[in-house]
């Protein structure tokens, strides 16, 4: 009997401490030698990297995207700027799309659709249950998704590409839609706030492994290292 | 290289995000009243212009959205922003 | 071995570490801090190699690269700048283009030979008669060009890029630079200070003059003042230094790209710069500009800043006797310094008659150094180095000679104007400053400091703070209008851009107050004839050659240039840049005074200094793309090829004509990984009117529950994609693509609905899906496997009635799979394409292997299923079509809905063109006369002309004979006519095909689709 199981398409040369089965996929709460525990975030030297694969994302495209409310939250009305409530951060793409994901937020939750209880209240148009509209498309399997976060993100990204991370006319959280280590990507920048500074971003899934490798390549120096979801969640919780 | 290229959605960004997508020459024609020869000039005969011209852009590594710019073909330089186009 | 002295302020090499290096197999030791070129230098090295045409004898001249001069091969790399390159222990150097050795070349003869060698002669000889060409060319082939590499050379060391996000980039960290990056970084913008040297300080930073700051009345030296500004610098939050950097290129829109050389921490080798700028400031400073004499390359004639600097930085005192011939305060300054700190000068040669600095004029008169006005060296003696030197008044009327082992010659500076020009600045000859100065400048860049004319050295400061300031006001402008501006983002109103203006008008009006730019020293050259008068020392070029140019006719600098290829080695403008295009003025107008004589400059390009390729490529990552069954399938053994972004199981085995995989497939059951193909959902409400622009068919015959094949056209109707479209709802569908139009299908469609304002909405879902194409008349007792762990009863039929042909399922496996699931059959067998969420496929793929074991299923390859499908005449667009394929070729014709005009179809109106056009190829099936072999894809139908060629072609084992593709011209597209078959090299021979008709195998479609 084959048993069913789901498979990130990234992979990290570290062994897992403690995992969790959810939703089939084998996710990773903590590596061995992470270092620092109790992890904070606001005071850490090193710098992580994080696989979100397994997260649910969603795609949403309408040509009146103001009336469109994910998990009842107003979709941000800038271009390229992002909005990050509780568990969902969704992303202004262009005029007619945005992005969405449901981050690992709150430690004590790993349910299995979105992480938080929505409940949704329309009857027949609904524009706010990813699961019911037909504007939304789930894309959680269309790419890889990684989170970077440390003191020297952006020294690791200026690597990579040519995106300025640390343009003074941004506000964070914001959007980049564009090339890091040649491949289209979707980068938000969650903080630029010294050692709390990170990213998170999305690439076509084919190439999790590449990508993975270049990035750990312009880390090394800077001691990148993977780590679990739980210290994800830390970090992000101190957003 | 040195080419920068203004998206209306992402802003100005470095020309190799970018594929050229010819001079603007206005929509399709109707299919009915067209001749090869008027087809053919559609799709094949440009004026490259020596100096500004108005032509489509994609910003193929980026937010994938078609838009037109103004750019000065001698110098290789966006000279004025572009429209804003889906 | 020469003598040095360890204690100086100014000194950057650290006495107390030994650096131990390997020359031409012996040990040497130099001093932390030397470089290649001093270290050797100071164990007494004196000719470092030998010149490219000449095989004259070359050694230390500038200290900062501007010639090929010190260009030695180290640790196996050739052409190593030594003068830049800082010493490492273990180093194996060596000398370059030389047989024997740099001191005795057997090769040293060629220079009498000059004769025979005019401007030019390779151009202008050897080529009558036709066939002395190849032999002269091996020979020159082996002459030319300086230091060697083997073919398999693998260039040791990490190379790194980085893309540093900065506002102002300033290129130069001398007292101009420094200033302008302090200046514009305090008005709180992010600034970037490239510095070729690895410390930062310039100009400033050797020297022990005073430093006058009239503001503070008070005295300091220069090289103190350096260290003070470069602290500033370095400590300064706002300010990114990178030393031992090298700007190599400026263009358009503030793009700066350089190198910088890794130091003992950091962990690349070199690694590429490339900074997108808001503003730039290029203080780059000057050069010196040699003097034409006769041997004024010989060892032993150096800059005087190579002079100066050896001694100040290095610690070396460069010759026992020394005799300097100069232009400029800066070189009697340097006489008094050296005086002092030992060197014995025997005269300082100034082709100046006036206006030297009275206060060096006391102090030369105070050392008792013969000083004399109006004189210039006219030759050097000695063979291999400086053993004496003729000096001269400039009229040549009276001369005198010295006996020496140092010429310090120096005719005056010219600005390092590379970075202006390559940025289209546009260069006008100043006969104040004699400088070629930038008339117009490129936008937001802004000069400052030496390169302008200034020598003061309050005024050159102070030129870098303004230079900083405007830079500085540029970006604050450029934020103000940035049009993703947000409410909150920098400090940038008008009251701060109002300020900072008059900051800049009060800065403008201090520099006035200051001393402007000085009198530059004229063209002056040697009254000799210049057989040995070297203008370019990369290239042996000379002052005879110039004039052998002119009298040939050419008249401007660019093209002399060519001709006589003065300027075109590593230095690039380093040496030649200045003296060539003066010379060039002077010489014209004295051959034909209606030739105006205004100097014209050579143009310089990118790199403007020699970089490595390897710095370029940086860590080259090869990116590839990798379906969820990448490692499975590598373990089942696989043979991965990259194709397209993907890297794809072309076979599993070493046969690669993929026998078993095909019979399995045709006998059992085989399974595919087809997740490259490109998928998609299109919805909204004009989705469908996308779908009828792009496809040719007419889609609004799409039926729920069945799937539609179609093609896409460009707009001269030629083909570009195939792929099937489903119906998930009203005007929400699926469709795939080929694998190689993945990536550009969303682009095509919205460009192609560009102008229309429909409102369709488009998810590129292919990297979303993994696909398994299970295959063969097993096929469908595995599917009833694996389908029967669903728990939905009702869906479990997959009978030929419940699934037919083109028919379409979804269900879920086990409640928890969900499958997408098509009948098709594009390798002439029964067959399902499931479509699975990837992070499922392997579990699915693992479910459908463990069901299929019973019938023997087994992986197929990607050549297999190309076998297997050209044995059914299905075609794959790029190989059955190239760029010029209409529909109508490939006999796709019924595709292709003609009613829907008013859906302006792309490619409709060319095909009604071409519909009658009988000169268009036809898509034709073959098969080989005699039982012969297969054709090489690709190989020529012809007569007594090409006809068309072969698009596939295998030894097919279903079939027993030899079966293939083509695309021919249309009357040879009978049934029957014998095809003549050219292959590359068949030496002639031809081999002969027949058009059978298509279908070769399953013609009826009964294996496929019942």
């Amino acid at each position: 009997m084959v048993e069913i199981k789901r498979y990130s398409p990234v992979s990290f040369k570290a062994s897992p401490k403690r995992t969790e089965i959810r939703d089939n996929f084998t996710v990773v709460l903590e590596y061995e030698g992470e270092g620092q525990q109790p992890f904070d975030p606001s005071n850490s030297k090193d710098n992580y990297i994080v696989d979100l694969s397994h997260i649910t994302r969603f795609d949403v495209q309408s040509s009146n995207l103001d009336d469109i409310t994910p998990f009842g939250i107003k979709i941000p009305q800038g271009l390229c700027e992002s909005y990050l409530q509780d568990s969902v951060l969704i992303n202004r793409m262009n005029r007619v799309q945005a992005s969405i994901f449901c981050l690992p937020v709150k430690k004590d939750e790993s349910s299995k659709e979105c992480q938080f209880d929505f409940q949704c209240s329309c009857d027949s148009d609904c524009k706010c249950d990813p699961k019911k509209s037909s504007a939304y498309t789930e894309t959680t399997e269309v790419g890889m998704c990684m989170a970077i976060f440390g003191k020297n993100t952006f020294s690791i990204t200026e690597k990579l590409t040519s995106l300025d991370f640390l343009d003074p006319v941004k506000k964070t959280p914001f959007l980049y839609q564009g090339p890091m280590s040649h491949i289209p990507c979707q980068i938000i920048t969650l903080s630029r706030d010294g050692a709390k500074s990170g990213i998170i971003f999305t690439a076509s899934r084919g190439y999790g492994k590449d990508m993975t490798h270049a990035i750990m390549d312009a880390g090394a120096e800077f001691g990148l290292k993977p780590a679990g979801e739980d210290r994800f969640k830390s970090w992000a919780g101190s957003l | 290289m040195s080419l920068t290229i203004t998206c209306p959605v992402c802003g100005k960004r470095d020309g190799y995000e970018f594929r050229f997508g010819g001079e603007d020459k206005g929509p399709r024609p109707e299919e009915d009243s067209l001749t090869p020869q008027t087809w053919c000039e559609y799709v094949h005969l440009n004026k490259s212009v020596a100096g500004v011209q108005k032509e489509w852009w994609v910003h193929k590594d980026g937010c994938g959205s078609w838009f037109t710019i103004y750019r000065n073909t001698v110098m290789n330089v966006e000279v004025q922003e572009s429209e804003a186009c889906r | 071995m020469v003598t040095r002295i360890t204690q100086l302020p100014t000194l950057r090499i650290d006495p107390a570490q030994k650096v131990v290096f390997d020359y031409k197999g012996k040990d040497y030791a130099g001093f932390k801090g030397d470089t290649i070129a001093t270290a050797l230098y100071h164990n007494g090295v004196k000719i470092f190699g030998r010149s490219l045409k000449y095989h004259r004898p070359r050694g230390l001249y500038s200290l900062d690269g501007e010639c090929s001069n010190t260009c030695m091969e180290v640790d196996g790399i050739p052409n190593v700048r030594t003068e830049n390159t800082l010493l490492k222990q273990g180093m194996k150097v060596k000398e370059q283009n030389v047989k024997g050795s740099a001191e005795n070349d057997m090769m040293g003869f060629i220079d009498k030979l000059d004769f025979m060698m005019p401007a030019g002669f390779y151009y202008r000889t050897m080529h009558k008669p036709a066939v002395l060409w190849p032999v002269a060319m091996k020979q020159i082939r082996k002459a030319a060009g300086i230091g060697t590499i083997s073919p398999d050379f693998e260039m040791p060391g990490r190379f790194e890029q980085i893309f540093p996000s900065a506002d102002v980039v300033v290129i130069g960290g001398g007292p101009a630079g420094m200033n302008a990056a302090l200046a514009a970084a305090d008005k709180g913008l992010r600034v970037v200070i490239m510095e070729s040297r690895p410390w930062l300080g310039g100009f400033f930073d050797y020297r022990t003059v005073d430093y006058r700051d009239s503001e503070y009345k008070k005295n300091k030296q220069l090289y103190i003042r350096a260290k003070e500004l470069a602290s500033k610098v370095e400590s300064h939050s706002g300010i990114r230094v990178f030393k031992h950097a090298s700007v190599v290129g400026t263009y358009t829109n503030n793009l700066v790209t350089g190198f910088q050389i890794g130091g003992e921490k950091d962990n690349f080798t070199e690694r590429y710069i490339e900074i997108r700028a808001k503003s730039v400031v290029v203080a780059a400073g000057c050069i010196e500009r040699p003097l034409l004499f006769e041997n004024n390359e010989r060892p032993g004639v150096m800059q005087v800043g190579c002079v100066h600097r050896l001694a100040r930085t290095y610690g070396i005192i460069a010759g026992e006797r020394a005799v300097f011939s100069v232009g400029h305060d800066l070189g009697l300054e340097a006489a008094i310094d050296l005086f002092d700190l030992g060197m014995k000068i025997l005269c300082v040669a100034d082709v100046r008659e006036d206006g030297q600095n009275p206060y060096l004029m006391i102090e030369l008169a105070k050392r008792n150094i013969l000083l004399l006005k109006g004189w210039v060296v006219s030759e050097a003696h000695g063979s291999k180095r400086v053993k004496g030197v003729t000096m001269t008044t400039l009229d040549g009327t009276i001369s005198r000679d010295f006996e020496c082992d140092l010429v310090a010659a120096s005719a005056g500076f010219t600005p390092i104007n590379g970075h202006l020009t390559l940025a289209h600045a546009k260069l006008r000859y100043d006969s104040h400053t004699n400088f070629f100065v930038a008339d117009t400048m490129p936008e937001r860049t802004y000069s400052a400091g030496r390169m302008l004319g200034l020598e003061d050295s309050l005024s050159i400061e102070v030129s870098g703070m303004l230079a900083g300031l405007k830079a500085a006001l540029e970006c604050k402008k450029f934020y103000d209008a940035g049009i993703c501006k947000t409410s909150d983002g920098v400090a940038n109103s008008q009251e701060s851009i109002n300020q900072l203006s008059s900051e800049i008008d009060t800065v403008t009006a201090k520099l006035k107050e200051l001393p402007g730019t000085a009198r530059g020293s004229k063209f002056v050259n040697a009254p000799v004839k210049g057989r040995k008068s070297f203008i370019c020392f990369d290239e042996d070029t000379t002052i005879k050659n110039i004039k052998q140019a002119v009298e040939m006719g050419f008249d401007v600098p660019e093209l002399i240039k060519r001709f006589t290829s003065a300027g075109t080695g590593p230095g690039q403008g380093g040496i030649p840049g200045h003296n060539l295009p003066l010379y060039v003025a002077k010489y014209t107008a004295a051959k034909n005074s209606s030739s105006g004589s205004h100097p014209k400059p050579t143009n310089v390009r990118p790199p403007l200094v020699p970089t490595f390729i390897s710095t370029y490529a940086g860590r080259k990552h090869i990116m590839m793309k990798r379906t969820p069954m990448d490692q499975m399938q590598r373990a089942d053994g696989g043979v991965f090829r990259k194709i397209g972004v993907w890297e794809r199981a072309r076979y599993f085995s070493n046969d690669f004509s993929c026998k078993k995989e095909i019979e399995n497939v045709r006998n059992n059951v085989g399974m595919l990984d087809g997740s490259t193909l490109g998928k998609f959902r299109i919805h909204g409400p004009d989705a469908l009117k996308a779908l009828q622009r792009v496809y040719v068919s007419d889609m609004s015959k799409v039926k729920a529950g069945r799937i539609k094949y179609s093609a896409m056209c460009n707009d001269d109707g030629c083909v570009i994609d195939d792929g099937v479209v489903i119906k998930l709802g009203e005007n929400d569908y699926y469709f795939t693509t080929s694998t190689a139009r993945a990536g550009s299908t969303i682009e095509w469609i919205r460009y192609h609905t560009r102008f229309d304002g429909w409102d369709f909405y488009l998810v590129n879902l292919t990297d979303s899906m993994g696909v398994i194409n299970l295959s063969g008349p097993n096929a469908r007792k595995v599917l009833q496997k694996v389908i029967s762990q669903d728990n939905d009863a009702s869906i479990q039929d997959v009978s030929n009635e419940a699934f037919p042909f083109s028919g379409y399922r979804e269900f879920m496996i086990k409640n928890t799979i969900p499958v997408k699931a098509m009948r098709l059959g594009f390798v002439g067998e029964l067959s399902y394409e499931l479509h699975v969420p990837s992070s499922y496929m392997v579990s699915l793929w693992n479910m459908v292997k463990e069901a299929g074991k019973e019938f023997n299923i087994q992986n197929f390859g990607v050549e297999a299923q190309n076998v297997l499908r050209m044995e059914k005449c299905h075609i794959i667009l790029g190989q059955e079509s190239e760029q010029r394929t209409n529909l109508l070729d490939l006999g796709l014709g019924f595709l292709w809905d003609r009613t829907k005009k008013d859906a302006k179809t792309i490619g409709a109106a060319a095909l009604r063109h071409a519909e009658n056009d009988p000169t268009r190829f036809r898509l034709v099936g073959f098969k080989m006369e005699d039982n012969g072999r297969a054709p090489n894809d690709g190989a020529l139908i012809v007569d007594d002309k090409v006809r068309g060629y072969v698009c596939t072609a295998r030894d097919s084992f279903t079939l027993n004979e030899a079966v293939g593709m083509a695309l021919v011209e249309s009357h040879l597209a009978e049934i029957g006519t014998r095809l003549a078959i050219f292959e590359d090299e068949c030496k002639g021979e031809l081999i002969y095909g027949k058009v059978v008709p298509m279908p070769f195998y399953d013609p009826d479609g009964r294996r496929m689709k019942s």
